[in-house]
């Protein structure tokens, strides 16, 4: 029961870190390694908007949200778009936004334990003899809503459209009209809208440090590459694999491997599916 | 007049020369470098020690060499060996930076991470820089290593607590808890470094042979956030202490998932840095309550262990405008006072004076009594600050951090929280 309940959990939690990277690679073709820097931003301001400014929590977290979106969208039209395009580049500038971010939040004395954001709802209740903590049920119905919120968004939305067609043939959405170049900037938008969204519902179980930044990265980058890059149901899937690979991991050989499954889901997907075991590379229309 | 230039200018340049240049660089400090993991609570506790230590000694006019004042300078330099992954090579250029290119005369400090202190000997011993380790090494690898290898190591000194002394105490504590409490199951939760897995082993096979019963051993990755596979783990096999030796920020979660969980085991920090903070109560939100940690040597924490302890308190809280945090924060102070002791009594900055001098080292400090051991340079433990360095555990206890044991020095008593009351 126990593998069951906190399996989800875990799958889960992955699922919300990986689908903005997802969203943004999906349609942008963007990998944006300043993912896991926007995830730890929105914790901070967040943080700063209740435990400093005083106000509510629900009003923080928006607030948190809209201002890693806006985030999202200046990288974007002030850095990334420059480089769209070139592989390599789009690596290294998105990494470098995101050192910078991290780095110069920790120089900005970021740093140590006190800073945490408290759980939505305190106390535990026992699930077939298994203690679980209300928060953590909270976020599997908050993860099951965000990805049924972007489904219908995508398949049902004027932008969501957009944001497919793109997806499935930057030049054909040209050619009716859509400005890729707009669209690229918003899913970088929606995606760091995301990781503000993953931020907030996972770091009360924890505490707001930079190094979960690079954490964070590090298990959207596994999650997506397993689900293959651009499916972001894909990376749903893959979240569930690994989520629950990790647990039983947890549980029949210790802690201590935990991490590693990540990391050797990457190689063996590269090694035995370089396209990832749930991504079709040439059905496109699976990338949105 | 052209003639008086030519008599005058030799004259005056002597003068220079001789007197003003050497009066200059009577005032050349002495520098002292500190490798530090500055981002993590037991680098950051170490330089507020330092610097406090070296603004009251330049304060009082500085360390007196053979008759001859000289002010202390301290050089801080990032080693990160703290961070997740452990950069060993990023501490070890750390420390070869301070030496050459800062031109540290001794180090104090670091580096932090045990691995790194370990790989770093071979540089002191390369380039005869005394170094005084003063916090976050527990590995008893340190001393041992000075002591096989005397010749090219004995530059190397540790004034704060290790690992075996750690055990030592902890095991004296859990028989007290035994004793009050009939408590005597332990589940040992460590992180997946050297001196957290060479503790947790340790522990366990004491703990083993005076009847404890160990219900098993968690390994946790640095910069691990869910522990509560782990924590109902422990509860299914019934333990009743948790015994803990993590020095990540994370370890603050844990305690926060221990509340949120109810797990019946008294969670019980041998190195738990999160624990060790004032901050503490606030970052779990008072959920770290009942929260046993161990922050190594006394001061570190409020209590009355020697007359200096307090003041010292007092010193750092008011400097810092925050207590005394972590187990790097005493030793810290007191390395720059004991080495200020060592060069006097030396009369000079040559290492193998220093080396000499520290061996002879018998003061009374912020924890103890101070004197190492000329074999191996590990600073002398005790149970009683008159006999040695005095360690310290304290107890979370509504919103304070209350020392709990060595019996000489404590200032409250052991609580359990409320769900472990049958």
């Amino acid at each position: 029961m126990e593998i069951l309940i906190y399996g989800t959990i875990n799958s889960i939690a992955l699922a919300l870190m990986a689908l903005g990277f997802a969203l943004v690679y999906g349609i942008s073709r963007i990998p944006n390694f300043a993912h896991g820097a926007i995830y730890v931003v929105a914790g901070f301001i967040t943080w700063t908007f209740l435990k400093v400014v005083g106000l509510g929590y629900f009003l923080s977290a928006l607030i948190a949200i809209l201002v890693t979106g806006i985030l999202g969208a200046l990288i974007y039209r002030f850095m990334l778009i420059r480089v769209r395009g070139m592989a390599i580049s789009e690596i290294i500038a998105s990494y470098a936004i995101g050192l910078a971010i991290l780095e110069g939040l920790r120089w900005g004395g970021f740093k140590g334990m006190t800073y945490t954001l408290p759980v939505f709802i305190a106390g535990s209740v026992t699930l077939g003899g298994v203690p679980v903590d209300i928060h953590r049920l909270l976020l599997i119905g908050i993860g099951v809503a965000v990805i049924a919120l972007l489904w219908l968004f995508t398949h049902y939305t004027r932008i969501g459209l957009a944001l497919r067609g793109m997806a499935q043939d930057e030049r054909a959405a040209l050619m009716l009209g859509i400005d890729s170049d707009r669209m690229a900037l918003l899913a970088t938008a929606f995606g760091s809208m995301l990781a503000g969204l993953a931020a907030i519902v996972l770091l009360p179980l924890g505490n707001i440090v930079v190094e979960a930044g690079y954490n964070v990265l590090i298990l959207a980058i596994a999650v997506c590459i397993v689900g293959g890059l651009g499916s972001w149901m894909g990376a749903v899937l893959a979240a569930f694999l690994i989520g629950f690979a990790q647990i039983l991991t947890v549980v029949y050989l210790g802690s201590h491997y935990q991490m590693v499954v990540a990391l050797l889901a990457i190689i063996f997907t590269l090694i035995m599916r370089p396209s990832g075991l749930f991504g079709r590379q040439k059905e496109l229309e699976e990338r949105v | 007049m052209r003639k008086a230039f030519v008599l005058v200018a030799p004259v005056v340049l002597f003068i220079f020369l001789f007197t003003v240049v050497p009066c200059a660089l009577s005032q050349k400090p002495i520098i002292i470098g500190a490798p530090l993991s500055t981002a993590f609570l037991y680098g950051w506790d170490a330089e507020r020690g330092i610097k406090l230590a070296v603004e009251e000694i330049n304060a009082q006019g500085g360390v007196n060499v053979g008759g001859k004042k000289f002010p202390f300078k301290v050089e801080v330099i990032d080693t990160r060996d703290l961070e997740p992954g452990v950069p060993v090579s990023d501490a070890l250029m750390a420390v070869e930076k301070l030496i050459l290119e800062k031109k540290a005369d001794f180090l104090i400090g670091g580096p932090v991470r045990s691995e790194a202190a370990l790989a770093a000997m071979d540089l002191l011993g390369k380039y005869k820089r005394v170094s005084i380790l003063t916090t976050g090494v527990l590995t008893p690898r340190y001393h041992a290593r000075v002591e096989k290898e005397y010749d090219k190591l004995k530059y190397c000194f540790r004034i704060h607590g290790e690992a075996g002394q750690l055990v030592k105490e902890i095991m004296a504590c859990f028989k007290e808890i035994q004793e009050k409490f009939n408590l005597n199951k332990v589940f040992i939760m460590v992180q997946d470094v050297a001196h957290a897995r060479g503790g947790g082993e340790i522990l366990g096979k004491v703990a083993a042979k005076q009847g404890w019963t160990i219900d098993g051993t968690e390994v946790y990755p640095t910069g691990t956030t869910d522990f509560s596979m782990g924590l109902l783990k422990a509860k299914k096999a019934g333990s009743q202490i948790l015994n803990i030796w993590m020095d990540m920020p994370e370890s603050s979660i844990l305690l926060k998932q221990w509340y949120e969980l109810q797990i019946p085991a008294l969670p019980f920090g041998s190195t738990l840095a999160a624990a060790e903070q004032p901050g503490f109560w606030k970052a779990t939100e008072g959920k770290g309550e009942y929260t046993l940690c161990n922050v190594v040597n006394a001061g570190n924490a409020p209590s009355e262990a020697t007359e200096w302890t307090m003041k010292f308190y007092d010193a750092y809280t008011k400097k810092w405008n925050i207590e005394p945090e972590g187990l790097g924060s005493s030793s810290s102070y007191m390395a720059v006072y004991t080495l200020k002791d060592a060069i006097e009594r030396a009369g000079s900055i040559d290492s193998g004076k220093v080396v000499d001098a520290l061996e002879k080292t018998d003061m009374m400090g912020v924890y103890g009594r101070i004197r190492f051991n000329p074999k191996n340079h590990q600073v002398i433990p005790a149970l009683d600050p008159k006999e040695g360095a005095v360690g310290t555990i304290l107890q979370w206890q509504a919103g304070k951090r209350v020392v709990v044991f060595p019996k000489s020095i404590a200032m409250g008593e052991i609580k359990l929280p409320p769900w472990m009351k049958h």
